[in-house]
């Protein structure tokens, strides 16, 4: 794609010329416990650059943030991507901002339903909190009635997995280069979506339509190769419903969507609670609870999460997290482990671990974490912010 | 009259004695409040960059900086918006916050490296801000309505004639059983605040130091100390480039200006 080529050009040129710029570096290292199922190695590393740049004016706002990654082992955890490159105009009664970027829609914590404006980019992680950039141009108004967005999608991203050398990957191949769109405008196919969120005192609500490219694919077996699987990118609407209530220290949440264009339409959700104590057992700390539910009528079961944040509260930032994933039905379990900390003024470390265990393998259900069996893995992660 | 009568009537109006001069200590302490916010009303905006400085007990110093913007509203709470600027990996967070009179704030987060602005539990005002030894709490708007007054005396403070006052937060989420503050005789502004945690120790004291006139009006202080007795710590919060009447609207204060506003 040309415009990457010259994204790479404005990356490295722009700095000089203008504005204020920010952005971090990072290096990562995942080590992995077990060799691949497919023999992939047990260590993995990447870098990561990602500057930002920041122009702004009277009434418009200009902001650039490419990503570039690589990856040591795994070619197609490589990437070159815009994450922002937009112009924001201010006008009398709504904002317009044209260009590519990324844009957040939901109120849950471990999965995220409605979110479907921006394509996930699965290979830098498995748990789908990274996105790409979107070229879109949104307009914008916010009045006593809430936030109203309108979206026109310009062009669609496919999905980034990890490839035959990388982790956490499908056991079948993943044909990326040859996806199948059933819009005939393939890629270039024009996708519109609004949103409209207010808040009535405590209580917090979004009803959201997206009418366009999945952003999810379905697969399709290879005619070429039976061992391959193609990405099949069906045209959707899917319309959505946040809700949040707060309840003194406790969040009430849920996500609904419901989509149709993928064979039969489906509802899928996720609700749950989040709540946090201040200040435990006297102390400056603080812990936050999560507990969330999942359903999709295309899975027969769905995980719950149940996870909790220690929060020190002391010059460092220093923070705990931990996650359960348990499937009730085919009796998998997930562990997460995350602590991180700022170091010095500049930087970060971060250090994560995660375990998969099934816990009855004579259980014949459909089991979630079966590709991942082998993929029990540590990772370390420093990153560098750029600035004064 | 029998002796017991007599008795009866004097516990009457020793009791109504009290209450009234109860509700004279309250009333003055209420008056002495509402003179001290008017030092702080009619600005219509404010912006100021602030510097806050975190001292461990061995003396050591980190510092953060923030952005700060106010609307004052009508008949309500103040709107306001605070952008972390540095340490570097927080730049760009940002806190919206709706501030009511009676009711508990509104206010939302925003974190840009997830794009996502989060509504947050204004219930949670008493944990740490920044890792200093500043609350939440500390940082909201001191709405009159928000506390219960009562005059317990009057004190040289710093060469200054003080009133002592002893406020009680309404609010049942609030980290402090009462509040001990001073204010001048002279201007009316608060000179140094004893704050008492929830088993009424005496864990924190505030001080407001070297306060600027602006506009003729407008009192702000260019420094506010807040010592920990507990911890020995203490955090510095200096105000620089301090405007008013910048012409902010409502729309400085919305979600999307929280996405803007990095």
């Amino acid at each position: 794609m040309s415009y990457k080529y010259l994204g790479v050009f404005i990356a490295f040129l722009c700095p000089a010329l203008i504005g204020e710029i920010i952005g971090e570096y990072s290096l990562d290292n995942r080590y992995f416990f077990n060799s691949g199922m497919q023999g992939q190695e047990r260590n993995h590393s990447s870098f990561t650059l990602s500057p930002e740049i920041f122009l702004e004016e009277e009434n418009s706002i200009l902001h650039f943030k490419p990503k570039l990654r690589k990856d040591n082992e795994d070619n197609e955890r490589n990437l070159v991507d815009i994450q922002e490159l937009y112009l924001i105009n201010l006008l009398e009664d709504k904002e317009i901002k044209y260009g590519i970027s990324k844009e957040f829609w939901g109120v849950t914590e471990t999965t995220h339903r409605v979110d479907i404006i921006n394509q996930t980019d699965t290979a830098e992680s498995f748990d789908g909190e990274d996105k790409l950039g979107q070229p879109m141009v949104k307009v914008s108004f916010e009045e006593n009635w809430g936030l109203l967005d309108f979206y026109a999608l310009l062009g669609f991203r496919e999905r980034t997995y990890p490839g035959n050398d990388g982790r956490l990957r499908q056991p079948m191949i993943i044909d990326t280069d040859n996806p199948q769109y059933l819009s005939s405008a393939k890629n270039k196919r024009v996708d519109f979506a609004f949103r409209w969120s207010n808040y009535f005192d405590q209580l917090e609500i979004a009803i959201s339509h997206f009418s366009g490219t999945s952003r999810e694919p379905r697969f399709v077996v290879s005619n070429q190769n039976l061992k391959e699987i193609i990405p099949l990118y069906e045209v959707i609407d899917q319309t959505g419903f946040e809700f949040q209530y707060l309840l003194g220290s406790l969040a009430i949440k849920s996500e609904i969507i419901s989509r149709s264009g993928q064979r039969d339409r489906f509802t899928a959700a996720t609700y749950g609670f989040e709540y946090t104590q201040v200040g435990i057992l006297s102390s400056r700390l603080d812990l936050g609870w999560i507990l969330e539910a999942n359903h999709d009528d295309r899975l027969p079961s769905s995980p719950a999460v149940i996870g909790s944040r220690l929060t020190f509260n002391d010059i460092s930032d220093t923070q705990i997290l931990t996650g359960i994933i348990y499937d009730e039905r085919s009796e998998e379990i997930g562990i997460l482990l995350e602590a991180s900390r700022r170091l010095g003024v500049c930087c970060s470390l971060s250090i994560e671990g995660f375990y998969f265990d099934d816990t009855n393998e004579d259980n014949e259900e459909f089991k979630l974490f079966q590709s991942y069996k082998e993929d029990d893995f540590l990772r370390f992660e420093f990153i560098y912010y750029i600035g004064d | 009259m029998s002796l017991l009568n007599v008795g009866k009537k004097f516990f009457i109006f020793c009791i109504l004695a009290s209450s009234i001069s109860y509700h004279i200590s309250a009333n003055k302490a209420l008056e002495i409040a509402i003179l001290n916010d008017q030092n702080n009303n009619g600005f219509i905006d404010s912006s100021s960059d602030m510097t806050m400085n975190l001292i461990n007990r061995k003396g050591d110093v980190v510092s953060r900086k923030l952005r700060f913007k106010r609307l004052e509203v009508p008949e309500d709470g103040d709107k306001s918006i605070a952008v972390f600027e540095s340490p570097r990996d927080v730049k760009g967070v940002a806190i919206l916050s709706y501030a009511h009179k009676v009711q508990s704030d509104d206010q939302w987060l925003y974190l840009p490296a997830l794009k996502r602005v989060k509504r947050i539990a204004s219930k949670n005002k008493s944990g740490p801000f920044l890792g200093s030894e500043f609350s939440f709490e500390d940082f909201s708007f001191q709405e009159v309505e928000k506390y219960e007054y009562k005059l317990i005396g009057e004190e040289d403070y710093l060469n200054l004639k003080c009133f002592v006052i002893e406020r009680t937060p309404l609010d049942p989420y609030s980290g402090y059983t009462k509040q001990l503050v001073w204010i001048d005789k002279e201007n009316y502004l608060i000179q140094k605040i004893h704050l008492f945690d929830r088993k009424s120790f005496h864990l924190k004291t505030q001080k407001f130091e070297e306060y600027k006139l602006y506009e003729g009006f407008f009192w702000q202080p260019q420094k506010i100390e807040m010592i920990n007795h507990q911890n020995g710590k203490s955090s510095i919060l200096l105000f620089e480039n301090v405007k008013l009447n910048s012409g902010f609207t409502d729309r400085d204060f919305t979600q999307n200006s929280l996405k803007r506003s990095r």
